[in-house]
Formats: C-alpha cells, structure tokens, sequence
C-alpha cells in the first residue's frame, strides 16, 4: 500500500489534540495547535501538489478492513469534487486557531482540544469512501461543536448549542436509516463506489432521495430547516463560526453530491425542480432576513443561508456549468464567509458590540481593516474580478439553462446581496465617526493580518484566475453528470 | 438420570456450583470479618467470580445439555454469563467505599449479589419453563432485599416493598402462564413446547399462556405497561444496587426472552406484533419522562427503561442478527451504564447526594479529567459515534431494516433523538454552568479501575467493533 497521506491528513489534528492533553500552559497549547494546523495544511498542499487532474478515480486511496462481518472498511480517497474541501479545511484550520489566539481566554487547552478534533472528523467526513465511516465522522463532529458553541459561545450559547445538537442529530439520524437501506438494496456494502455503481428501483430511490434530503438540507441549511444556523452563528465564538459557515454548511452540500445525485440520479433529476425551488426561496428569503438586520454576525449568518441557495442551486441544475460553479461557490463561501466572520470577530473583540448602530466611520480609525473587509464585502456580493463573481456566474448561467424563473430569482437575491453587504458596509465604515469614536480601536495586528492575507489572496486568484480550481474538478463533475444523466435521463 | 449423565450435568453446571458454594462459604467467613477488613470481602467476592468465569471459558467450546433437559451451557448462555460476570464484577468494586459512606458494609452484602449472580447464571442456562422459574426467583429475592439495604432510609423501605410487591405480582402471571402451556403442550421444556403443537392448528389458550409469560417477563426488563416500579426502585435503593440492577438482573431477564420469544411455538403466535408495540412505547416513555427528572437515578432509571426499548426492537427484529443485536447491545449497555453509575457512585461522598443534576454544576472545571469520563458515557449512552453506544443502536437497526422493518428503525431513531437531549443537558450542566460549591468525588483505586476499565469498553468497542461483533453473531444459538 502506498504512502497513506490521507489518514496522516485526517489524523494530524487528531494526534495534536492529544499532546494538548498533557502541555500545561495555554500558551504552549496555542502554539502547539498553530503549528498542528500549519503541519496539516502543509500536508495538504502536499497533496493537491501530487493530486492527478486528468482522471475522475478516486486518489490516495487506503483501504483496510474494519467491520468484515458487516462490510464497512476504513477506506479513504478523494476525487476532484472532495480535493477542493480537504483543502479548504485545512486552511481554515489555522486560520481558527489564529482568530482563537486572545478571543478564547478561559479553558484554552479544551478550546484547543475540540477545535483539533473538529478538523479531524471534517477532513474525515470529505476523505472517506465508507458510508459507514462517513457516517461516524458525520455524526461525531456534534460533540466538539456542541461544546464549541455551549462553552465558549455568546450569551444564548446554551440553547443555541442544544438547537444545533438536536436538528442535526434528527436530521442525520433518518440519513442513518436511509444508509442502512441502501446497504442492503446495493449488495450489503457500505462502499460508496460500489454503492454508486447499483441501479435502484424508482421507489427507493425516492424514498432515500428524502431521507437524504432531510438531513443534507439541515446542515447546508435550506429553508425551512434553516433556524437553527442564525442562533448557531449569532452565540458561536468567532472561531467556531467560520468553522460553520467555511465547512460544515458545505457538508450537506457535498452529501448532494457524493450520495444523492450518483446514487439516486433517477430520483434526483426528478426532484430537481423541487430542489431548484427551494434553492431560490433560500436565496431570496435568506438575502430579505439578511436586509432587516441590525446585529453584524446575523446579517453574514442570513447571508450564508442566501448564498448556500446558489450552492444548491448550481448542483440541482444537474449541468456542467451550474455544478462546477456549485462546487466553486462553496469553496468562495468558505473563504470569503468564513473571513466575514473573522472580520465581525476582529471588531467584536475591540467593542463587544455587533449591533451595526454603534458603528460608523471606521475608515479612520482602522483604515487597513476597512480596506480588507471591503475586499471581502465585494467579494460576498460577487463584483468581478472577485472569486464569487466566477462562481455565482457560472451558476447562474447553469440556472437559467435550467429553469428561467428560477434563475431570475436567484437574480433578484444577487440584488438584495448587494444591497444588505453595501448597506452593512456604508453603516460600519462610512459616514461620520462620531459613534465609533466611542470605542477604542486599534487597527489589525500582525497576527491578525497573518489570518486575512491568504484568504485575500484566494479572493483574488480565484476571481482573476479561476482555471487551476476548475481544472481539479472538471473530470469529476464530467464523470459525475455522464452517471447522472446515463441512468437518471434528462439533458 | 445415571450416574455419567449426572456427572456430565455437574460439569455444566459448575460454574454455578462454584458460585453458589463460594456463596456460602463467604456467608460464614464474613462473620469473622472484623471491622476495617472488609477489603477481604470484595477479593474473595472477585476471586469467586473470576473461578467462575475461567469455567465458564473452559466449557464455551461445547454445547453441553444438562439435568435432562433443564439446563444447558452453550455459547449464548456463556456470552451472556460472561457479561454477568463483568456487571458483578464491577459492582463489587464500586461498593466498599460507597457502603463505607452509607453506613451499610457487611458480609451478607456481597453474598446477596454472588446468589443474585447465581440467580442470573441459571436464567441464561435455562431451557424449561420451570429452571427459568428457579432461577429467576433466586435473582429476585436478592434483588428485594438488596433494594431494601438503606435500613434507615424510608425510601429505599418503601422501594424495596413495592418491589416485592409488584414482582411477587408479576411471577404469579408467570407461573400462570407457564401451567396453562403445561396444560396444553403436556411439558415445559422450551424444545418440548415447540415439538408438542407441531403442525396442529393454534390453541387460543396458548396465546393465552403466551401473553402471561410475556408479561411476566416484561416486568423484570422494565418495559411498557410493567416499568412503574424501575424509577421508584432505582431510586430508592443504594446506587451500587441500583447499578448492578440497571445491568445484571436486566440482562439475564432478556437471556430469557430470547431463548423463549424465539421458540418455534411463540414465534408462530405473531406475539412479535405485541412486542413490537411493547418496544415502541418503553421507548417513548423512558425517552419523554426522562426529559423532566430532576434526580439523576431516576433520569438513568427512565434511561433504562427506553434502551430496554431500544433491545426489544432487536427482539421485534428476530434472526439471527437480531439475537445477535440483543445481545452486543446488552454487553454494551453494561460498559456504559455502569460507567455512568460509578460517576453517581463516585459522587456520593460527605454531605453531597451527588442525585441531583444540579449537583453536577460546573463539574467540568475542578474534575477535567472525570467531566471527559462522563462526557463519553452520556455520549455513548445518546448513541453518538465514535462511541460503542453507537456501534449497538446501529446494529439493531440493521437488524431490523434487514426484515423489512423499516417504520420501526424510524421510530426508533426519531425517540432516541429524544432521548439525546436529556443526555446533553446533563453534559450542558457540567461543563456550561459555573461550579457552585467544592467537588469530594470518592475516587479511590477501585473506582477508578471501574471507571477505567468502562471507559475502555465505551470507546474501545465503539472504534474496534469486530471482534466483539464476532463474538455475538457466534453465539448466538442454533445459529
């Protein structure tokens, strides 16, 4: 067997979090977890340095066998569609632990301890081939989060942190059935590439469509499953929220793609319209919640949901256009969502305030943080030139093949992007400085800038030279349609 | 019987001669135990067991039938005496330092549980309708008097009488049960049952006599509509009883539906529509009601009443993946269970209850370490993977999709999402609340080889589930 780079990548956050355990200054453990995450990020430059863009086949494959009586293996790899996430976890997680650095001042070590294994089971849930094994790092990743939130969060963390347990648990619980039906109409196997290669009948395939949904839906969120995310965001520590909104929204979407459309085309070309639907509600409805904000980690919370409506609306397009853009817009999601909620962190800390009235005229008074939350803001609201905007296009191109009004729709929420992310940006930086004034501001330190400046560099590469990340999918999103459109029709 | 047949059924039986002498012969050296030696008593209990265990081992390779169709050792009996075992065990090392707390060390403590143990070694062996009787009984009469051990306690009184009570109740079913098969099958061997009916047309009577055994049954499980006694005795009795309870007695009584529920004759009657709405509503209840409790022995009594649900619908499932479910549960549900008893146990030390779930307030702060140990449990006992809690609701609902039970695997994980939330509140209270008073958790070596040696099981299964998997499908009887 070749070198096993992805259970290192899996298992290096793993293994930190058990040094932690034994260092007993929390500066010892900031460092330690810093220098975990570089290491882990590190390894998975490595990888998408070594990843093969020509073939759609799984890479880095490990298999070993872990339950035989059952058929689960401990089986790992990653094609186009799963390599861009691996990556974006990875470098999100440093960029956690950075934003963690003075934000977290009680209980560091068990911060420290639930943000490592956080990273391990999210790499995990993108690495693994085992639906079995998916399913467990899937559901154990609600124990650190729900500490993260419960701990270490706002002052509705308790019941934010339940909310969260409970939707998701419910939500991934009837997933678990429909796993289990599967195993046994695709062969007993928890193979996911076996699994993908079976021909269902209609009826199942129906019924796990919406098994599947339900718990995809809750994690993506789509309205009307949504609620929980607002409390979620709002009470989570800054860390835990672009953990969030940078990786587990992209869960449920990344479910769609690994499980729903090749294992259930049939089911899933019949529903897209559905889905496509309720794609534009989320997109519409999350940018009008967004608009009546007042509180700033609210207004990106509403924001996210409006835009993981482009994501599933790509996806449900079911053509080449709508899904790459689909997939790239989660990966500009994370990057630019995730330094939004860095962004309300970096300003929170400073007045402990969100409440976009108390702002105003920061421009002066943090011209170099201003300057870089405008890059972010446009980038959210898709300007060219920025990754979005090659995203959103995209999927809006494949939308508009799809369903014309679906895709006006989802016009009218670019809009309203605009008009809250210019409104949030006009109330917190423009105007006159008199209210901000109040506030002693300094402006972004050197560690802090060490966070923005590579998720800047992202917006900006993706936005002027999109082609290196669409070359790693576009095998797998080809491979992924032919199997869709051969068995599920349509196109 | 002649003499090599009678020689051949002492063999089988040793272990339960071993346990039952070793019983005895503690019962009479514990009277010149002296104060401040009872540490004797807790290694010449273990020591007992551990003989008994290494038998048990030694006769798993054969099936062995006994007392002329009475009794057998098998493997299922063997897994299940193994698990036994394992339960007394534990107790015993959880208990010196509670009964030190609680005034109420003796020697008679200890025999009680080896004869219980006994009790429940002959249940698991059982292959007629009368030795489940014998040893059942010899089960609950310990379990009566244990409940009742706090003498100076009203509550743990009044436990110990409705326990009487109520179970003196539901054996008479039993039995009643059990003489009307007698009266219309002509015997009470559980193969003679089946082959005695064999091709004729059902008795209504026998669905009759059917339904009296299962509610006899039922009641020592905790299940729907017999549970009312669980949380009153839960509570009332000391803790290391209750522990011991929650799993032992427990297990044995499942030991027993199994091998009579999936009797060629019972499975004829669909009794399975019974228990399957049995398991529905022990589930809902425990699952609910738990939700409200305030005293964490009877949250964990309702606790157990809804994963006794939980491994009836394994029952419900039947097969051989379903016994094999049942069980793994059970073995399972031993290692987390008492790793959450020993935390109550462990707690109960100086002026603190360690009962109440506010008691447990900011636990996480001083006791990082214990907090993480009750986070695991409570995780496992909510089912949430990496944990072996997980590996066994998992498997049962395998177990039952695998039929075609696909409604029921809904419902099932539909309550046991809530059920999840009143295992996180206590998770909520220890590490989301700011501790209100100085922790004295009695901690000392052989608790914390109990904790140690559950949190090994909690987690251990749940990562490597295979071998222990393995071993439940092989011992699974006829299978």
């Amino acid at each position: 067997m070749a070198f096993p780079l992805l259970s290192l990548i899996v298992f290096t956050p793993a293994a930190g979090a058990a040094v932690l355990i034994l260092l007993r200054s929390d500066n010892a453990v900031r460092w330690t977890a810093l220098a975990v995450t570089v290491i882990d990020l590190a390894l998975c430059i490595l990888m998408l340095a070594r990843f093969d863009t020509a073939t759609h086949a799984m890479q880095f494959t490990e298999t070993r066998p872990w339950v035989p009586a059952l058929g689960i293996t401990y089986a790992l790899g990653i094609d186009g569609i799963s390599a861009l996430f691996v990556f974006l976890t990875g470098l999100l997680g440093w960029i956690c632990v950075l934003a963690s650095w003075v934000a977290i001042d009680r209980k560091v070590k068990e911060f420290m301890i639930s943000l490592l294994v956080m990273q391990a089971l999210m790499l995990g849930v993108f690495c693994a081939l085992d639906l079995f094994l998916f399913y467990v790092f899937w559901e154990a990743m609600l124990i650190p989060m729900y500490l993260i939130i419960g701990v270490w969060g706002g002052e509705g963390r308790v019941y934010a942190a339940f909310k969260f347990f409970l939707y998701t648990l419910a939500g991934s619980l009837l997933f678990l059935i429909g796993v289990i039906v599967l195993y046994f109409h695709g062969g007993e196997t928890f193979d996911i590439l076996a699994l993908t290669a079976q021909d269902l009948p209609f009826q199942v395939q129906a019924w796990l469509f919406f098994a599947f949904l339900f718990a995809f839906a809750v994690k993506v969120p789509m309205v009307p499953v949504h609620t929980w995310l607002p409390d979620a965001h709002v009470q989570a520590p800054t860390a835990g929220s672009i953990i969030l909104a940078g990786v587990l929204l992209k869960m449920g979407a990344y479910g769609f793609l690994r499980f729903s459309l090749p294992m259930l085309p049939e089911a899933s070309v019949h529903y897209s319209t559905l889905m496509l639907v309720l794609s534009a509600l989320a997109i519409v409805y999350g940018g009008l919640l967004a608009l009546a904000q007042d509180d700033l980690k609210k207004l990106v919370a509403y924001s996210s949901i409006s835009h993981m409506g482009f994501v599933t609306l790509g996806i449900f397009a079911l053509n080449f256009r709508g899904l790459e853009g689909g997939i790239l817009q989660m990966f500009n999601h994370g990057v630019t969502t995730g330094a939004l909620f860095l962004f309300v962190g970096l300003i929170y800390e400073r007045t402990h305030t969100r409440s976009m009235a108390d702002y105003g005229g920061l421009m002066k008074a943090a011209p170099v943080y201003t300057t870089f939350l405008a890059l972010f803001t446009l980038s959210s609201m898709a300007l060219p030139g920025t990754n979005s905007f090659v995203g959103e296009l995209l999927v809006l191109s494949g939308g508009f093949a799809a369903n014309l009004a679906v895709g006006a729709a989802a016009v009218l929420g670019a809009l309203l992007g605009a008009a809250y992310l210019l409104g949030m940006y006009r109330k917190v930086a423009l105007g006159p400085a008199s209210v901000g004034a109040r506030f002693k501001i300094r402006d972004v330190n050197a560690r802090e800038m060490t966070a923005i400046l590579p998720l800047a560099v992202f917006v900006l590469w993706v936005g002027l030279y999109p082609k290196p990340f669409l070359n790693i999918m576009d095998a797998s999103v080809k491979h992924l349609l032919a199997q869709v459109h051969a068995k599920g029709g349509g196109q | 019987m002649t003499a090599a047949d009678l020689l051949q059924s002492i063999l089988a039986s040793l272990p339960e001669i071993v346990v039952v002498t070793g019983a005895c012969i503690l019962l009479i050296l514990g009277q010149f135990v002296r104060k401040g030696q009872e540490h004797f008593l807790v290694w010449a209990s273990v020591a007992i067991v551990l003989i008994a265990a290494v038998g048990t081992l030694m006769l798993a390779s054969e099936v062995r039938p006994a007392y002329t169709g009475m009794f057998i050792a098998d493997r299922f009996a063997a897994f299940f005496k193994v698990m036994f075992y394992l339960a007394t065990v534990l107790t015993f090392l959880l208990s010196p330092k509670y009964a030190d707390v609680e005034g109420i060390g003796s020697s008679e403590y200890y025999v009680l549980l080896l004869f219980a143990l006994s009790g429940m070694m002959i249940m698991a062996s059982a292959t007629d309708l009368l030795s489940i009787y014998v040893g059942l009984e010899l089960m609950v009469l310990c379990t009566y008097v244990l409940t009742g051990y706090l003498r100076q306690q009203r509550r743990s009184n009044e436990a110990a009488l409705k326990y009487v009570i109520l179970g003196a109740v539901s054996t008479g079913i039993f039995l009643y049960g059990v003489s009307l098969v007698y009266g219309l099958a002509g015997t009470t061997q559980l193969d003679g049952m089946a082959a005695a009916v064999a091709g004729d047309p059902l008795d209504p009577g026998l669905l009759l006599a059917v339904v009296f055994i299962v509610a006899g049954l039922v009641f020592k499980v905790g299940a729907v509509p017999f549970h009312m006694w669980v949380p009153d005795v839960y509570e009332g009795a000391p803790t290391t009883v209750t522990a011991f309870m929650s799993v032992g007695p427990k297990a044995a009584a499942f030991a027993v539906i199994l091998r009579v529920f999936l009797n060629p004759l019972v499975a004829a009657t669909d009794v399975w529509i019974v228990v399957a709405v049995i398991a529905v509503v022990t589930m809902a209840l425990g699952s609910f009601v738990a939700l409200v409790q305030d005293n964490f022995k009877r949250l964990l009594a309702y606790s157990s009443i809804a994963h006794a649900g939980f491994a009836i619908f394994g029952v419900v499932a039947g097969g051989a993946d379903g016994i094999a479910s049942v069980m793994l549960y059970l073995l399972i549900y031993t290692f987390m269970n008492l790793g959450i008893f020993s935390i109550v146990i462990m707690m109960r030390n100086g002026n603190i209850s360690g009962e109440v779930i506010e008691d447990y307030s900011g636990f996480a702060k001083p006791h990082p370490g214990l907090a993480l140990l009750m986070l695991l449990y409570l995780f496992s006992l909510a089912g949430i993977p990496p944990t072996a809690g997980f590996f066994a609701k998992f498997y049962v609902l395998v177990a039952l999709v695998e039929r075609g039970f696909v409604i029921l695997a809904v419902i099932a994980v539909l309550l046991s999402a809530v059920a999840a939330y009143f295992y996180i509140r206590i998770v909520m209270v220890i590490y989301m609340r700011e501790p209100e008073r100085a922790f004295d958790p009695a901690l000392t070596p052989l608790v914390r080889a109990a904790l140690a040696f559950t949190a090994a099981g909690t987690i251990g299964i749940g990562l490597f589930p295979a071998w222990f998997l393995r071993l439940a499908q092989q011992s699974v009887f006829g299978g």
